[in-house]
């Protein structure tokens, strides 16, 4: 079942010669609980693409559908209200809530979304994440994988169709990358989101179902386990 | 680059905007602390030019002192200069007469026109021999006097002396007021014609002006020693002592408590505003500074960067402050020329006030060097590991998490960001409870206005025409209305001493005649009863149906009483339709005023004229026009017969006074109150714009933008209310404090609550958070979430 479709989607910067074109017809689609990862050079507009797909940045053109809804031709209230409940974001600087500690920073979405957090299912979520005896910490009392682990919760909490993380594991060393990994391809599997990942790290790319490509603004399909499958 | 410092520039301009509100907060310390201070200069330079009009510029009096002890007196070295003084009929009620005319025969040396400014001689020159005299130029209008003409003065006692004009001075207040001719002799001369009149108490008096900057007080402590006089011959000149600090009085003692009071705590509250400010942009930028230590800067290189930039901030926010303060200063400067050019026309337009750009310039420089030195220190602590882990600017403050359990999130976080830090919560909270208690305490000069200084009633004429009984013909308003440049002419009559029954028994009444131009500025006076408009109530009045009454304490008249009044023909009964608080003349004790229509008056006493005209005359006219008007009542009823009086120059006193000190009082509160919004509102930009980021990764997570907004005003509001709360604490008891020292002392009033001011800044306040809130926070909704977490903020 298709859940993200991606169409002629352009991102450009700038006028007359000093335009730049972040992202240019960019065009894709991808199935529920699909995990693809996007792969590219530094400034290729990988983030750009990401930005875009959450709707955290405005398109110059093209279309961006989310289980039928066109993201863009949502208001700002309601966009953001729709990114809320449906798209969940994990950066690769964590951005956590320094004032709240573990398990408020996992229930904020809920939080803002006027919702009350279900007990049982956050210490299902903290379980997952191995957070269970650090969910009264403070952010700044948490190693780089733990923060990232809770930016992954925070992400997972409002159960949203399409998480998107922004080289999540960047900041990270191999083993806690390794965990962040495993947390993103349980959670697709179970939950069965769909993940879109930027990563700088082939052997990451390589847990994808599919890799896409940027380059220079334009994104190139390669394919991957579902494509090899299929094939 | 030369230096590590020559990253100051180039750091500014990449932080625009955190630059500007710095430099802005700055600016708005210093222009408030110039403002105040230059203002206070003026005000200060204001009142001692009226001190020096209205009563000289000589700092101590001494009485009965003799001739060799003046000369004595006047060769120590702090004297500047001295006079011998006397006066005779100063009081006019001891026939001194010059062609009839009532006058002041004034004695001095001529050193006095050094002391006193208003006895300039426009022409000719003080008498040098025996016989001369100066006259003002009232006299020699009236009479067509020339220098060297002869006047013959009448002496009480039946003698005339001759005496020939040299010389000319200008118009006295006084002497316009009560038509008199004023004569200025030598002192020998009027030494001679005081032993030779029928003067007993002969009072001779010097008066004395000291060098600038000496020590007055103890001079003329050293004085009275040497030449033993007691403390109740000396006099001093109180208020203009009091312009240049050397008043001694307990009064005048208060009030430079109460100043000194005031600086403090504007220099605080300036203090606080830059601390504060600083503090918030220092604390945005830990991760700069620790990646300057991460690059090998040690702790003194980034003390010394952090000191250096915030000299830089000051190098154009202190001019700018400096420069914006004496704006003001020039445009009440003006102002006070405009409204009184005879008391202000002295004041530069551009006056400098140098105490004013001092105080605002190292209060600036000084606070914003020490401010620095507290975040450099801090900067210069970071760690070079929180430089690259992230989050550096809010890790070490964070303690414990934020409490979402009784309010949204939202919310929680908000109050929680205005408590997290701690030092800036007290320096954002103090700073609002400044502004208030800078507002309260300044307040209370409105009520010290109000006591000290009466302003005029609208019906105040310029000119007054008084003659016995009711003879002035009605038509003579008419004629004098069409003298160009009279604006308004209107009379009373009056009948003295009329005997009236009422029901607190039998008295006596005056019974007055208003016109309606009279009895609508009587309106202002009228006190209100409960379902009945002024407006009927003077209605009823001007066509006959009653009278008004003046309060003068509980056996006041009341609304409703029957007065029976008797003028031969039958007693006549007289309703009063109202009370008024007061009224422009007197009568004795017990005595009742009672105000009625020119009509009621014509019906009740059979006369049909006035016993006074009053004439209030157009900005422009000048002299001529009072010169025409005088004619004209001296052709119709004579000389003899017309008592004339203008006033002009003693109603410019008063309007002077209250003008300059309206414009002082009210331009501190305004400039506070305005200094209050411009720093809440920078405040509050600069509290949101260190969080930039922060707020974009909640954007990103999904907080909408009125969640932000009530984020940004949960945070604003719980520095407001802290800032309100303490702020009124201590504003009332500075306004307690200050009503005591300056009114209660003084005039016996006892301090109420003050509602007004307390309501006029909260108001502000509250207004200002709105204004501070709404900015902001609409920016953070239009901002590019993706710019923010990226950090291309």
């Amino acid at each position: 079942m298709e859940l993200l479709k991606v169409q002629n989607l352009s991102k450009i910067y700038g006028q007359g010669e000093s335009q730049v074109k972040a992202l240019w017809e960019v065009s894709f689609s991808m199935e529920k609980g699909e995990f693809a990862a996007v792969v590219g050079e530094s400034g290729s507009g990988k983030s750009t693409l990401l930005h875009c797909v959450g709707g955290l940045d405005t398109p110059t053109g093209g279309k961006v559908l989310l289980d039928g809804e066109d993201l863009f031709a949502l208001d700002e209230k309601k966009r953001t209200v729709f990114r809320r409940r449906n798209i969940g974001f994990i950066f690769q600087a964590f951005h956590l809530i320094e004032e709240l500690n573990v398990e408020q920073n996992i229930a904020f979405p809920l939080l803002l979304d006027g919702q009350k957090p279900d007990q049982g299912k956050m210490e299902e979520l903290l379980g997952l994440l191995g957070l269970f005896d650090r969910r009264k910490h403070l952010p700044s009392q948490l190693s780089g994988g733990q923060k990232q682990r809770v930016a992954i919760g925070r992400a997972l909490i409002m159960r949203p169709m399409l998480i998107l993380a922004d080289e999540p594991t960047g900041n990270l060393d191999s083993k806690s990358s390794r965990d962040v990994m495993d947390l993103l391809i349980r959670a697709s599997r179970n939950y069965q989101q769909t993940i879109l990942m930027i990563t700088h790290n082939d052997n990451l790319a390589s847990d994808a179902d599919r890799v896409f490509r940027v380059t220079d603004g334009h994104l190139t399909d390669m394919g991957g386990k579902t494509y090899e499958k299929l094939s | 680059m030369r230096n590590y410092l020559d990253l100051i520039p180039i750091s500014q301009k990449l932080h625009k905007r955190q630059s500007r509100m710095t430099r802005l907060s700055i600016a708005l310390s210093v222009f408030l602390v110039t403002a105040i201070f230059g203002m206070a200069d003026m005000e200060i330079r204001s009142q001692n030019a009226q001190a020096k009009i209205n009563y000289g510029e000589w700092h101590a009096g001494f009485a009965f002192m003799s001739d060799e002890e003046a000369a004595l007196l006047a060769q120590r070295p702090k004297v500047m200069a001295s006079t011998r003084y006397d006066t005779l009929n100063y009081k006019l009620n001891m026939h001194y007469q010059v062609e009839g005319n009532d006058s002041v025969i004034i004695g001095f040396d001529e050193s006095a026109l050094d002391i006193f400014p208003t006895a300039r001689i426009i022409e000719g020159s003080f008498p040098k021999e025996e016989g001369g005299v100066i006259i003002d130029e009232n006299m020699r209008q009236r009479l067509s006097l020339n220098l060297g003409d002869e006047i013959t003065l009448f002496v009480p006692d039946g003698s005339q002396k001759t005496y020939y004009v040299t010389g000319i001075l200008g118009q006295f207040p006084m002497l316009a007021k009560a038509d008199a001719y004023g004569l200025v002799l030598s002192i020998e001369d009027f030494r001679k014609l005081s032993l030779e009149g029928a003067q007993d108490n002969y009072d001779s008096y010097i008066y004395v002006k000291f060098s600038p900057w000496c020590n007055i007080q103890k001079e003329i402590r050293e004085i009275q020693k040497l030449f033993q006089i007691p403390e109740e011959r000396i006099g001093r000149n109180e208020l203009l002592l009091a312009t240049i600090g050397q008043s001694r009085d307990l009064s005048m003692m208060a009030i430079y408590v109460v100043a000194l009071l005031l600086a403090v705590l504007v220099s605080v509250a300036g203090i606080l505003m830059i601390t504060g400010s600083l503090n918030s942009n220092i604390a945005q930028r830990t991760e700069f500074f620790g990646m300057l230590r991460c690059l090998g800067a040690s702790k003194e290189q980034v003390v010394r960067f952090v000191r250096r930039e915030a000299l830089c901030w000051c190098k154009t926010a202190v001019p700018a402050g400096g420069l914006l303060g004496m704006v003001v200063v020039w445009g009440l400067s003006a102002l006070l020329r405009y409204l009184s050019p005879t008391y202000f026309g002295s004041m530069p337009y551009f006056g400098i006030s140098l105490i004013g750009i001092f105080a605002g310039s190292v209060i600036g420089v000084i606070t914003v060097f020490l401010a620095a030195k507290s975040p450099a220190k801090k900067a210069s602590g970071v760690s070079p590991l929180t430089a690259v882990s992230g989050n550096a600017s809010v890790k070490s403050q964070v303690k414990k998490a934020a409490n979402p359990r009784f309010y949204r999130v939202e919310t929680a976080l908000g109050i929680y960001h205005a408590f997290g830090e701690h030092k800036n919560f007290w320096l954002m909270s103090c700073s609002f409870a400044f502004s208030i208690i800078l507002f309260l305490t300044f307040s209370v000069a409105v009520d010290f206005m109000k006591h000290a200084v009466t302003p005029l009633d609208p019906g105040t004429p310029d000119v007054s025409m008084t003659s016995e009984g009711n003879s002035i013909d009605k038509n003579l308003t008419r004629e004098i209305g069409k003298v160009d440049g009279v604006k308004r002419v209107y009379g009373r009559s009056f009948a003295y001493d009329v005997p009236v029954q009422t029901q607190r028994g039998d008295k006596k009444a005056c019974l007055v005649s208003y016109d309606s131009c009279q009895f609508a500025w009587a309106g202002k006076s009228l006190l209100s009863q409960a379902g009945t408009k002024k407006r009927d109530i003077l209605s009823e009045v001007m066509e006959g149906e009653g009278i008004l009454a003046v309060y003068h304490g509980e056996d006041s008249l009341t609304v409703g009483e029957r007065v029976a009044v008797d003028f031969g023909e039958g007693e006549r009964q007289l309703m009063v339709s109202g009370i008024l608080s007061k009224c422009p003349f007197r009568v004795s004790d017990g005595e009742e005023i009672l105000i009625c229509s020119e009509d009621t008056f014509q019906g009740l006493t059979g006369e049909d004229a006035y016993t006074i005209i009053d004439v209030q005359l157009t900005k422009r006219a000048g002299d001529d026009v009072v010169r025409k008007i005088r004619t004209i009542g001296a052709n119709t009823l004579g000389e003899k017969r017309m008592s004339f009086s203008d006033r002009r120059l003693s109603n410019g006193e008063v309007k002077g006074a209250v003008w300059s000190f309206e414009l002082f009082v009210y331009g501190f509160l305004g400039v506070i109150a305005l200094i209050c919004t411009f720093h809440i509102m920078n405040s509050i930009a600069m509290s949101v714009a260190a969080r930039r980021g922060q707020y974009g990764a909640m954007r990103a997570v999904g907080m909408d933008g009125t969640q932000m907004l009530k984020m940004v005003a949960a945070e604003a509001v719980t520095y407001g209310v802290w800032g309100m709360l303490a702020g009124c604490a201590l504003g009332l008891f500075f306004n307690w404090l200050c009503f005591d020292r300056l009114i209660t002392l003084r005039w016996g009033t006892a301090w109420c609550f003050p509602v007004i001011p307390l309501g006029v800044i909260l108001l502000v306040m509250v207004c200002s958070l709105a204004f501070a809130i709404y900015s902001p926070a609409k920016r953070i909704r239009e901002m590019s979430v993706v710019d923010t977490i990226s950090g291309k903020s």
